[in-house]
């Protein structure tokens, strides 16, 4: 085979390789960092629906758990400036829904608290337990 | 191991520079058709192979080394398992990988013995060597300095793999030209000597043209690595680079002196008709420039390119050490020279202004001079003596104006940011140590017996803060200010400057009122940490290029009403972009519910810290209630002072946020230390 052909070969090869190696090689990386993300994902989200059956909920609820500082108290509402609350939200402030009026009743405006969450996603979420910091 | 890693470097270095070239000659040779000149080529081939072998097995140590550094441990060099995980990852180690997968594809293509008789044979087989060779020398910059600048990573890659290639194009191929040269120069190599000058000239004119390339790119890397004067003359990195830069003058004279005057005579020999004639005031090689006076110019040109060939291994010597260094930008620069010069002298000596601008002229009409005997032919040593001459005059007249005190940690960059926390702590250590001779306010009038500069305007103001650091450090025996370098602690020192540096700031601040600047945005907001109860903290500057903050000094009862009414409307001032942020002048854990719930106050209360950020602020705007606009860039933009106006009004603080939004052009970002 003459010199030229061969260089040729193996610059084809080198360009080929390349561009097969990022297509597949590259992309199926992607493809599996997704995946595993997706399944540790999920495997967060198991985690907290177990933690909310136990904990006697309805199937499919899930169950968050966050700490932060009382800003406001309503009677339906709890505004709360919070860490990041995995699976769920930032860090921020929101305002909760509590689930019975009893549990707002020991906090005030200006306490650092923990507090659960359960629900299915964040819009219905709503706080299950408070206590103090 | 340090020593080791830059021998390593050196010889990979070298070796992959040296197979660019020496395939990048046997191109710009062509085919050799005579004898002499098919075993020169062959010659130059079967380096090459050693070149291969030699770049692999330094390559290998080089990786070992560099497994020894990364784990911190010399004997994981010997670890199959750290060297793996070397190589595999970690950047640098998968450059690694790919550039000496390049370097065994052209051993291997190197090792079969093909036959290329045939010309297009010889142009791929020689072709071939030099893109794998020149892929493996340019890849190096993909673990460079170069790769880890960033934002413009890509510009910054590709200016330093130009400059390797430009390396391995001109560098590398001045040792095959060699090996030619003196081939050709020898009693048996007559049949090669047309070969070997039309060589000589094809690679003339090539190395002209890499060496705008490599100073191109010299200069863009400079630019990028570099960053300064401070960094040039006074780190490591920088320092090798003006030692490169003292070897490249020799090389780069020699290079002229070949191109001008030792290549024209042998161009003209044997009737060689390629190329353009030489220069008419070209010297000829001395005596009869006929085919028989061919090899001693020959030797002549053989001996002179060696000189630069060796004085470039020297230069990849330096080259290597540079890549083994701190960047200079990241480096702390130690100036060596008791003096700097800077236009700031002309302000507090204006007498002086005409001075310098009359030396400027004359430096700048030398430089035109010196541009006019680059292009003309006629009279050129007398034009290019008179351009020195005025260039030196201008120097000598406009330059000693500018000269003010330089000290080693003149451009140190500060160990502690601007941060509020820094300049409360350097306000108590003023306070002890300082206040008395420099007066509370730094204006100089302390308990001394004669008035000392006042430490808020120029020019004391404008001196680099590790000046400041430096008279701190070592005091000012002459002026009777003591040492502080073994009382202070080095962050207690640079906390003191920040205060410095603040006091000036404040004396300006009283030049911002109420209403916003278009030009005014020069007040850099000190950073500080804030804390809304045990929560993870956040800091001012986590809003820059987000958000414009409010921040509010607060002091109950008197700013209740106001803080009732920013409740209200912190809806509104949320959407337009604003963020509070609330400071008590009395710190407390309790912030938050002294506020009341009614209406509810939702934006961030500070509830510990409080006390450095209210002292730290109250520099800029006295009084127990006051409000700064602080942009979305960092800088304070408008203060309301209840004590100058009263307490500042919804309306009014909401117009002002408006006036920002419509900011077209907003200024960059100030610096988290002072200068």
């Amino acid at each position: 085979m003459p010199v030229w052909q061969v260089a040729l070969v193996l610059n084809l090869t080198f360009a080929v390789g390349l561009g097969l190696g990022y297509a597949g090689w590259g992309r199926r990386a992607e493809a599996l960092d997704r995946e595993i993300d997706a399944a540790r994902t999920q495997v967060e989200r198991l985690e907290r629906e177990r933690q909310a059956c136990a904990a006697g909920a309805r199937a499919g609820e899930q169950q968050w758990q966050g700490r932060g500082v009382v800003r406001a108290v309503y009677p339906q509402l709890v505004v709360i400036t919070h860490e990041e609350i995995r699976g769920l939200l930032p860090a921020r402030t929101t305002g909760f829904r509590a689930s019975a009026p009893a549990l707002r009743d020991p906090i005030r405006v200006g306490d650092a608290i923990r507090f659960s969450l359960r629900g299915t996603v964040a819009d219905d979420a709503a706080l299950v337990a408070i206590e103090r910091w | 191991m340090r020593a080791l890693l830059l021998a390593a470097l050196w010889v990979h270095l070298a070796s992959c520079v040296l197979l660019t070239g020496a395939f990048f000659m046997l191109l710009l040779a062509g085919p050799p058709a005579a004898s002499s000149a098919r075993r020169w080529d062959g010659m130059v081939v079967a380096w090459s192979r050693l070149l291969v072998l030699a770049a692999l097995g330094s390559g290998i140590v080089w990786l070992l080394a560099r497994t020894a550094v990364f784990e911190n441990r010399p004997h994981a060099a010997l670890e199959a398992r750290a060297v793996w995980r070397a190589a595999l990852d970690t950047w640098p180690g998968l450059v690694w990988l790919a550039r000496h997968g390049l370097l065994i594809a052209l051993g291997a293509f190197l090792a079969i013995r093909a036959d290329i008789a045939e010309r297009r044979n010889w142009i791929a087989a020689r072709g071939e060597g030099l893109a794998l060779a020149t892929l493996a020398l340019a890849l190096m910059s993909g673990s460079s300095h170069a790769a880890a600048i960033s934002p413009g990573t890509v510009w910054a890659v590709a200016s330093d793999a130009a400059h390797l290639m430009g390396t391995g194009l001109w560098v590398g191929a001045l040792v095959p030209l060699v090996l030619l040269l003196r081939a050709a120069g020898r009693e048996d190599g007559a049949d090669s000597r047309l070969y070997a000058v039309r060589a000589a000239r094809r690679f003339s004119r090539a190395a002209l043209i890499t060496m705008v390339l490599l100073m191109g790119s010299g200069v863009m890397n400079a630019i990028v690595q570099v960053e300064s004067i401070a960094g040039l003359a006074g780190t490591t990195h920088g320092r090798l680079l003006l030692a490169k830069l003292a070897v490249l003058v020799p090389i780069l004279v020699l290079a002229a002196v070949n191109r001008r005057h030792v290549l024209p005579g042998l161009a003209d020999m044997g009737g060689l008709a390629t190329g353009p004639p030489s220069p008419p005031n070209a010297r000829r090689a001395p005596g009869n420039p006929g085919r028989s006076s061919n090899r001693p110019i020959m030797r002549r040109l053989a001996g002179f390119v060696r000189l630069e060939a060796g004085l470039a291994l020297v230069l990849l010597a330096l080259a290597a050490a540079m890549t083994l260094t701190t960047p200079a930008r990241h480096g702390d620069p130690v100036w060596p020279l008791p003096f700097r010069f800077s236009l700031d002298a002309l302000l507090d000596l204006p007498a002086t202004r005409w001075r310098a601008l009359l030396g400027s002229q004359l430096a700048l009409l030398g430089l035109v001079a010196l541009t006019v005997s680059l292009l003309v032919r006629r009279r050129r040593a007398l034009v290019l003596t008179g351009a020195l001459a005025l260039v030196a005059i201008g120097a000598c007249v406009g330059l000693p104006p500018l000269v003010v005190d330089a000290y080693p940690t003149t451009y140190r960059r500060p160990l502690v940011t601007y941060h509020a926390g820094a300049i409360a702590a350097g306000m108590a250590i003023y306070g002890e140590h300082c206040a008395t001779c420099h007066g509370a306010t730094g204006a100089g009038d302390g308990a001394t017996s004669r008035p000392l500069a006042d430490l808020r305007v120029p020019p004391a103001s404008r001196r680099h803060a590790g000046e400041l650091f430096w008279l701190v450090t070592h005091g000012i025996p002459e002026g009777g200010m003591p040492d502080f370098g073994s009382r202070l602690g080095e962050a207690q020192r640079w906390d003191v400057i920040n205060f410095i540096r603040a006091l000036g700031a404040a004396d300006g601040s009283r030049r911002i009122g109420r209403e916003i600047e278009p030009e005014g945005a020069w007040l850099i907001a000190p950073d500080f940490t804030i804390s809304v109860g045990p929560l993870a903290p956040g800091a001012l500057r986590d809003y820059r290029g987000r958000r414009m903050v409010l921040l509010v000094l607060y002091t109950l009862p008197g700013s209740l009403a106001r803080m009732m009414e920013l409740a209200r409307s912190y809806n509104v001032l949320s959407v337009i972009g604003v963020e509070v942020v609330a400071v008590p002048t009395q710190a407390s854990p309790e912030a938050i519910s002294e506020l009341g719930s009614s209406p509810p106050v939702l934006f961030p209360v500070v509830t510990d810290g409080s006390a450095d950020i209210a002292a730290t602020y109250r520099m800029f705007a006295p009084g127990p209630h006051a409000e700064l606009l602080i942009d979305r860039q960092g800088y304070v933009r408008a203060i309301w002072r209840e004590d100058l106006g009263g307490m500042p009004r919804a309306a009014a603080v909401q117009s002002q946020v408006e006036k920002l939004n419509e900011e077209k052009s907003p200024p960059p970002f100030p610096d988290d230390h002072v200068h």
